[in-house]
């Protein structure tokens, strides 16, 4: 066995993933954007927001969580 | 609000991390131990151990470049990783589906990450049957269990055993009978050891992509040669400069006999953006019209005229692009979120197209971000 992949060529050493810590930093970044809108929203536009804040919440507990 | 909530929004660019038992679930038993697998290596004392691909007894220590916790950009680095470290949605169809909701894109073409983005991985295979294996069990991966979870969502992109093109050819008829939609080929084949766009070498392989209407997909970087100017030069210069491979490609078939062999042939460019294709195709038909006579060129139609009739390009965040889409023909642009990749803007992808795409009209935003995608890669609506 190599101690070393026999090509390190690679297509994609430039395009990191997201980590956890950074998609749940977005995510948070999401909700505390949305939190604010949500008293100013009428009643159609509330429900998508609570909605997408529901979504948005669940995401970041799974990520902490799983 | 030109992009509209009943647009749905098609990414032609995201990837998959292949889960651990993707090759040893689908390998004959005598061939599951030199296939492709996931071991542990040591990362230090109190660290846990890294997970690494190994296929054929060599070591392939990047399952998910950088998906480690708690780094900052400016730490990441080229680092072995787990696949606890990462978000579920890189390896998980349904993990991504619900990633894909959050970011209000309906449906997404993703390439490999292990087998690199046009499968090249296995060329290096010593055993070429075990390769052409791999190939088929990506694929079977894809068209099976990724793409069979949220059909018409996921769309089935497929690789190529490449050093074979009869084998080529029937992969292509078999994965067409089970509804794959695109393939994922060389933006140049010539880096990798094969014959080059310039040769009848790939005639076969571009038939059958005819004969099943599969688009091929060059992704930037599949060459495997990146843009570099100098040993000691920040890897930023390549990374800025990487949208130059999406140019090499387009100038390279242009000027090769493929179109003209193949003339229902269609090719999306990806993740290459498109501002720079007005002045390319302006470049490239003045060098035709003033030095094709005495080169082994087509010598009657115009290199923008194929560019019209078989490429596309996309783009994530391109507005120098998005001002100039008259210029580069909107029919010919689509849309890119490259989710799981950092530089995607998840789960606000929906949201900034909405802004890039600010000052287009709704008929061609619609175009760019569903419709052109939906007629290039032949998805019902």
């Amino acid at each position: 066995m190599s101690p070393r992949p026999e090509s390190e060529r690679s297509d994609w050493t430039d395009l990191d993933l997201l980590t956890r810590e950074e998609a749940s930093g977005r995510l948070r970044a999401e909700i505390a954007e949305i939190e604010p809108r949500l008293a100013a929203a009428e009643s159609a536009e509330r429900e998508l927001l609570e909605t997408r804040l529901r979504a948005l919440r669940e995401a970041v507990d799974e990520l902490a969580g799983s | 609000m030109p992009l509209q909530p009943w647009m749905k929004l098609l990414s032609v660019d995201d990837h998959l991390i292949e889960p651990p038992r993707l090759w040893s679930d689908r390998l004959p038993a005598n061939l599951k131990e030199a296939g492709p697998r996931i071991i542990e290596q040591s990362r230090g004392e109190d660290v846990a151990p890294a997970e690494v691909w190994i296929y054929e007894g060599r070591i392939y220590p990047y399952i998910g470049l950088n998906a480690v916790a708690g780094k900052k950009p400016e730490e990441f680095g080229l680092e072995p990783t787990r696949y606890d470290e990462m978000i579920p949605g890189c390896y998980d169809p349904k993990a991504r589906l619900r990633d894909m909701d959050l970011d209000g894109v309906w449906g997404g073409l993703s390439f490999p990450s292990f087998p690199r983005f046009a499968g090249t991985v296995f060329i290096e295979g010593e055993d070429k049957e075990l390769a052409r294996l791999c190939v088929l069990a990506w694929n079977d991966f894809v068209l099976d269990e990724w793409c069979a979870t949220a059909p018409g969502r996921l769309i089935p992109l497929i690789i190529l055993p490449l050093w074979d093109v009869q084998a080529c050819v029937a992969e292509i008829h078999r994965t067409a009978a089970k509804g794959a939609k695109a393939i994922s080929f060389p933006e140049n084949p010539v880096p990798l050891g094969l014959p080059s766009f310039h040769t009848d070498h790939w005639d076969p392989v571009f038939s059958a992509a005819e004969e099943t209407g599969m688009p091929l997909c060059l992704h930037f970087g599949t060459s495997g040669s990146a843009p570099k100017t100098a040993p000691e030069a920040p890897f930023a210069v390549t990374i800025a400069l990487f949208g130059c491979n999406s140019m090499y490609a387009t100038a390279d078939l242009l000027f090769s006999p493929v179109f003209h062999r193949h003339p229902k042939l269609k090719v999306g460019l990806s993740e290459g953006g498109i501002g720079w294709l007005p002045y390319l195709l302006e470049r490239i038909d003045g060098t035709w019209e003033r030095h094709r006579f005495y080169q082994n060129v087509n010598q009657d139609v115009r290199p923008s005229e194929l560019f019209y009739r078989h490429m596309h390009g996309c783009f994530i965040d391109d507005r120098f692009g998005v001002k100039a889409r008259h210029d580069i023909g909107v029919d010919h642009i689509t849309w890119e979120c490259d989710y799981p990749h950092s530089d995607s803007y998840w789960p606000k992808s929906r949201a900034y197209a909405a802004e890039v795409l600010a000052d287009v009209p709704d008929d061609e935003v619609h175009k760019i971000v569903e419709l052109n995608t939906r007629r290039l890669y032949n998805l019902p609506a």
